[in-house]
């Protein structure tokens, strides 16, 4: 019987097959429930080297691991954490830090000025590609240390090496002193250094001058009351422990295992089960059981999330202001927040967030007011399109609330309106860019440092980072830079004011919603607080019992 | 037989480059602005978007990046993904796990189905068959995007059967209910085939001769019928593993299990070229080796068939 | 029919004259297809699966026959509500009419569904057919090029087919996600199809044809393609409804159905999305989807009996 032996061969390779696979899985659960640490839920982090890491989950892990130049209080002004002080000469041009003495990285090295600037010089440094690299923009000399490519991105010539490896701003005064020179005045700098790309870097973290050593990421080094346990185990944990003797604020709690997920439902189902203790964002889809699911842990905070849609420019069919009037006036946010996100959201009706200082209620006045009639007469008198499109990408859980505000549109205006789906914000983008006819887009701002600038400049400016949809009016652009070189904070906020009342004049944009956090946590941890920035206060957090 | 071997491991060669090429072009058909793909929705700086088009090559055309990743290939090197990490890291992490629960709902959906699918033929029109093929209907109307939200509702939290998450360094028993979830796909297709092919061989000459001989009815029908109805149902298997890695897409996302569906997903997402080629090749090798066992299993169920 | 491929008993295909063929009508020779007409007259399942396809196949056509709400309209007010008057199965999370939806996402998932499916059947059979058949460099060929498919995710070549093939803004994208459905799911029907005709090429009246000098044509057709075709016809009606059910898969991705179209798909998978809170939304489009498929598996179920002689 020629054919019967690889049958048999068959099954005795499956069946060693299933023995490895049943063998192989060694069931390790170190994290123990008894001991004094916490588990907290966060997506895998885009990096973790500080000048490279712009999303919340890379900063809140690096926020356990750094100790901060400066920290925001309950009013969001800075506060000195790991500086003694911060001064800004007359002009808020040249700045100088004093550092606490004493302090350490986990690894034994003292903190000193060089770590601040070195760190900082590899995050400007253009060839380096730092994703956070624009906060050191400020920073007299960063244009030294970028480079053109000089025939564009598309072209075959490779862009030159850069003038300059180190920032001309940064100067070492002595071990624990160093200033910061600015390209122009600018009052708000010190909230800026507030940002986890200031963080230092300990001279282990260098290979050579300005290159960072193998492997260094996976086993950060910070001098944060955290160390890492271990390495980071990519898209499974992050366990970070106590350091001992810790000089800072010591937290109360010996160490943290940052959970890593990749799906805010399925870390939703751990948090009720008890596998995971925090969780920052509770996903709409779960909202409608969390409080029967969690009782009061269940809870929410403000957050700096300012929710959007833009008006493209070149779209000629909105480019009468009663029409871009008229459909914000369609549109019922209440209904919306109410109904859609069950009061995770709440209706905006300016165009900052509600956490920055200088906000005011309302400043888009009736424009934001729901009001169907006055918007349908608006919206005929200047002959609107009798079919928009609102472009969302389906990846960031957009469609439930694109479809709803459609819906109120097509109600309240009498015309069509439908979602436009893009299966990333990268190709609705590309779209953008192309100027291919996507209707209105949608957007979103999360700050990086609490001042009303932070959504002024880059979301308004002409050339504005997140400016997408080509907004240009020289008149905002001038007060808007007015307000940066103030002297006072006081006279920064009037400017800045007067530049959002140009907004709403203009609408360029329709405000829709202000973001909060929306966080449940287990009954193994209490006194859990959720920041601005959606990262969980470390030094607060404490176990039960 | 051995030759046959021998020449179809050669092909396999052959297939890998034509696979890795059409994959390489498909990345590049698909590969928009992979760097603002990488950073999400925050704008990307002029000098970051230049230093990472150079270090990743993405300013050269499509034969210039396929070379510079052979190059790297053949050394060895599957090259580092856009992210920064080498690849050869991120598959031992992502590849055990997805193989042991691959592994797991293969077990489960052949033999569910094949058992279901044979009682089902031999009581054809009767209860058991009418309501094998409510399962079937019931798992055909929903989707995997929809059962396995809905088994983690049901078994991991509402009941707490099972646990509703499962990490790298899962045990059998965290894999128990998404490889339920992943088997759910396979079985409708599996068990109606099954079904099928015994309700035809029932019917065949040979068994009427065996029963005819005096043989029991159990052994007809689990040594003969059987063994002649299997050969579409092996075919299944074998290709089923490829609906496998498209559901394990899904359900790893789900349970929250790193393996490779999650790094396809994302490596798609972010238009991370050599991710992709980098997992789907090793997807291809594993496609070849099964289909050669299948063709080899041909040959042992049905002796008329022959290879040389 | 009868008129159509007429041949006598002794020739039908299996080539197994000695298997009884039910009650023989009298004198008048008859056809395969005659045959089965007759044979499938009788059968109760059926014209149960017949009815159950028209009624969706009218229900495609014509919407405004089952309802004379516009599936368009709908408002938060109306979330999660009851059913009123013409709205039978109550609102959706958005406060649109379910049961008016359900009947207007008819016709997108059965056009998808069935030219998708058929488009793979077509694809499928005849690389099956042409592997299994020719055997050697064409099996060897054809073989690893289905391996390659296989290993493409479906997602990446998901996105960029549908994305190729959807280059204008104004279209709903049926024609893009049909052609990327029917494109992406043959290759199982082709691995099955081969290993039947693998395993029906080594019967023993394949090679007693052969002898006798039957064209390779004739071959394939008459004797080959009747005694392998079954399981491939049960995966094609299985197909039809994963096809319908993958469109949502695409539409979930962001190339899929644009521009507000609805189908049952889309709706299953936003209605999961809040399942915990509100099942109805789910539970009515997927019996719908269920239904349909039953119908078919019936038809296909009922149609392969009565043409395999066998059987009977």
């Amino acid at each position: 019987m020629p054919g019967k032996s690889p049958w048999k061969m068959a099954v005795g390779a499956t069946a060693i097959a299933l023995l490895a696979a049943g063998c192989g899985s060694g069931g390790s659960d170190d994290s123990s429930s008894a001991s004094n640490t916490v588990v907290i839920g966060i997506g895998e982090p885009q990096h973790l080297i500080p000048t490279n890491s712009t999303e919340s989950n890379g900063s809140e892990v690096l926020a356990s691991l750094f100790y901060p130049l400066v920290d925001f209080d309950a009013q969001n002004n800075p506060v000195p954490v790991a500086a003694e002080s911060i001064t800004a000469d007359a002009t808020s041009t040249v700045w100088t830090v004093k550092l606490k003495s004493g302090f350490t990285f986990s690894n034994g090295e003292p903190v000193t000025s060089d770590n601040y600037i070195n760190a900082w010089n590899y995050g400007a440094y253009g060839p380096n590609g730092q994703g956070a690299s624009y906060f050191f923009e400020r920073i007299k000399g960063f244009a030294d240390l970028q480079s053109k490519d000089p025939d564009g991105e598309e072209g075959p010539q490779k862009a030159p090496e850069p003038k300059a490896k180190t920032l001309e701003g940064l100067k070492k005064v002595d071990d624990t002193t160093f200033t910061i020179t600015l390209s122009a005045p600018f009052a708000g700098w010190e909230s800026v250094m507030g940002y986890s790309a200031f963080y230092p870097l300990p001279k282990a973290a260098w290979k050579s001058d300005g290159v960072l050593a193998d492997g260094f990421e996976d086993a950060i080094i910070g001098n944060g009351p955290f160390k890492l346990k271990g390495k980071w185990e990519h898209d499974a944990q992050i366990v970070v422990e106590k350091v001992a003797d810790f000089k800072g604020t010591v937290p109360k709690i010996d160490g943290i295992t940052w959970k890593i997920y990749q799906d805010q439902q399925a870390e939703y189902a751990d948090l009720v089960a008890g596998n995971v203790d925090v969780q920052t964002t509770i996903p709409i889809e779960s909202l409608a059981k969390a409080s029967a699911d969690l009782g009061d842990r269940f809870k929410k905070s403000p957050n700096s999330t300012f929710q959007f849609v833009g008006f493209p420019t070149f779209q000629k069919e909105f480019s009468d202001v009663r029409v871009r009037q008229a459909i914000s006036m369609a549109i019922n946010r209440q209904e919306i927040t109410d109904q859609i996100f069950l009061g995770s959201q709440s209706p905006a009706t300016s165009f900052v967030s509600p956490v920055v200082a200088g906000y005011r209620e309302n400043t888009c006045g009736d424009n934001c007011v729901y009001n169907p009639t006055k918007a349908k007469e608006l919206y005929t008198a200047a002959n609107g399109p009798k079919e928009m499109k609102i472009t969302y990408n389906v990846d960031g859980n957009h469609k439930a609330w694109v479809d709803a505000t459609c819906n109120q549109i097509k109600a309240s205006l009498g015309i069509n309106c439908v979602g436009g789906e893009e299966p990333k914000f990268a190709d609705l983008l590309s779209k953008v860019e192309k100027k291919q006819p996507v209707g209105l887009i949608r957007l979103g701002w999360v700050m990086d440092y609490p001042l009303m600038e932070n959504y002024l400049g880059p979301l308004y400016s002409t050339g504005g980072s997140s400016n997408y949809y080509g907004y240009s009016n020289p008149t905002f652009d001038n007060l808007v830079k007015e307000g940066s070189v103030a002297k006072t904070p006081q006279e920064a906020i009037a400017k800045w004011q007067a530049a959002e009342d140009i907004l709403a004049k203009e609408m360029p944009v329709i405000p829709l919603r202000n973001g909060q956090n929306v966080f449940g946590y287990s009954t193994k941890v209490n006194n859990v607080n959720v920041d601005l920035f959606q990262k969980v206060d470390l030094y607060k957090i404490e176990v039960v019992g | 037989m051995f030759r046959y071997i021998v020449r179809r491991l050669l092909q396999m060669v052959l297939t890998f480059f034509g696979a890795t090429f059409l994959l390489y072009a498909l990345v590049f058909a698909n590969q928009k602005d992979p760097i603002q793909a990488l950073v999400g929705e925050r704008p990307v700086t002029e000098s970051q978007r230049i230093a990472l088009t150079q270090r990743y090559h993405l300013d050269e055309g499509f034969f210039m990046q396929y070379w510079y990743y052979m190059k790297g290939l053949l050394t060895g090197d599957f090259g580092t993904s856009l992210t920064g990490r080498k690849i050869v890291d991120m598959m031992a992490d992502a590849w055990p796990v997805t193989l042991r629960l691959a592994l797991i709902a293969i077990v489960i959906a052949a033999t569910f189905s094949v058992t279901v699918g044979v009682y089902s033929a031999l009581k054809r029109g009767g209860l058991f068959d009418n309501v094998s093929l409510v399962i079937t209907l019931v798992l055909l109307a929903m989707p995997i995007v929809v059962i396995a939200p809905l088994f983690q509702l049901i078994f991991g939290i509402q009941l707490g059967w099972f646990p509703p998450t499962a990490t790298r360094d899962a045990t059998v028993w965290q894999l128990l209910l998404p490889a339920i979830v992943l088997a759910c796909i396979v079985i409708a297709p599996e068990m109606r085939v099954t079904r099928t092919s015994v309700v035809e061989n029932l019917r065949a000459d040979y068994v009427r001769t065996a029963r005819a001989k005096g043989l029991t009815r159990m052994r007809v029908i689990w040594v003969h019928v059987l063994r002649n109805s299997l050969i579409p149902v092996v075919t299944l298997i074998g290709v089923d593993l490829g609906g496998l890695m498209a559901g394990a897409i899904v359900t790893e996302h789900v349970f929250n299990i790193p393996g490779v569906g999650f790094n396809l997903a994302r490596a798609i997402r972010t238009e991370d070229g050599p991710l992709v080629v980098g997992f789907v090749s090793i997807l291809v090798i594993l496609f070849l080796f099964i289909n050669l066992l299948v063709d080899l299993l041909y040959a042992a169920l049905d002796p008329r068939i022959r290879y040389e | 029919m009868s008129d159509l491929n007429t041949v006598t008993a002794a020739e039908a295909p299996g080539g197994q004259p000695n298997v009884p063929h039910g009650p023989v009508k009298k004198d008048k020779p008859r056809s395969l297809a005659g045959d089965a007409w007759a044979d499938l007259r009788k059968r109760k399942i059926f014209w149960i699966a017949v009815v159950l396809v028209a009624v969706v196949l009218v229900m495609a056509a014509w919407p405004t026959l089952f309802t004379s709400a516009d599936p368009g309209a709908c408002a938060l007010a109306n979330q999660y509500k009851g059913a009123t008057g013409g709205a039978l199965f109550g609102f959706d999370y958005q406060g649109c009419d379910i049961y008016a939806k359900v009947i207007y996402g008819a016709r997108n998932s059965i056009t998808v569904g069935v030219l998708a499916t058929l488009l793979a059947g077509v694809i499928g059979l005849i690389f099956g057919l042409s592997a299994g058949y020719f055997g050697g460099l064409v099996d060897a060929i054809l073989s690893r090029f289905i391996d390659i498919m296989l290993g493409v995710p479906f997602l990446l070549a998901g996105i960029v087919l549908s994305n190729r093939l959807s280059s204008d803004p104004k279209s709903n994208g049926i024609f893009a996600v049909t052609l990327t459905l029917g494109l992406l799911s043959w290759t199982t029907g082709a691995r099955v199809m081969r290993s039947a005709v693998i395993s029906a090429k080594n019967q023993d009246y394949v090679a007693a044809a052969r002898m006798l000098g039957s064209p390779p044509a004739r071959l394939i057709f008459r004797h080959i393609l009747p005694n392998s075709i079954a399981s491939f016809i049960v995966l094609l009606t299985l197909l039809l409804g994963i096809n319908i059910a993958s469109e949502a898969t695409l539409s979930f991705l962001g190339v899929g159905l644009k521009n507000g179209a609805i189908s049952w798909g889309i709706m299953i998978a936003d209605g999961t999305q809040f399942a915990r809170t509100e099942p109805w939304p789910l539970v009515w489009p997927a019996i719908f989807l269920g239904a349909t498929v039953l119908a078919f598996i019936m038809l296909g179920d009922a149609v392969r009996d009565a043409f395999d002689p066998k059987l009977r």
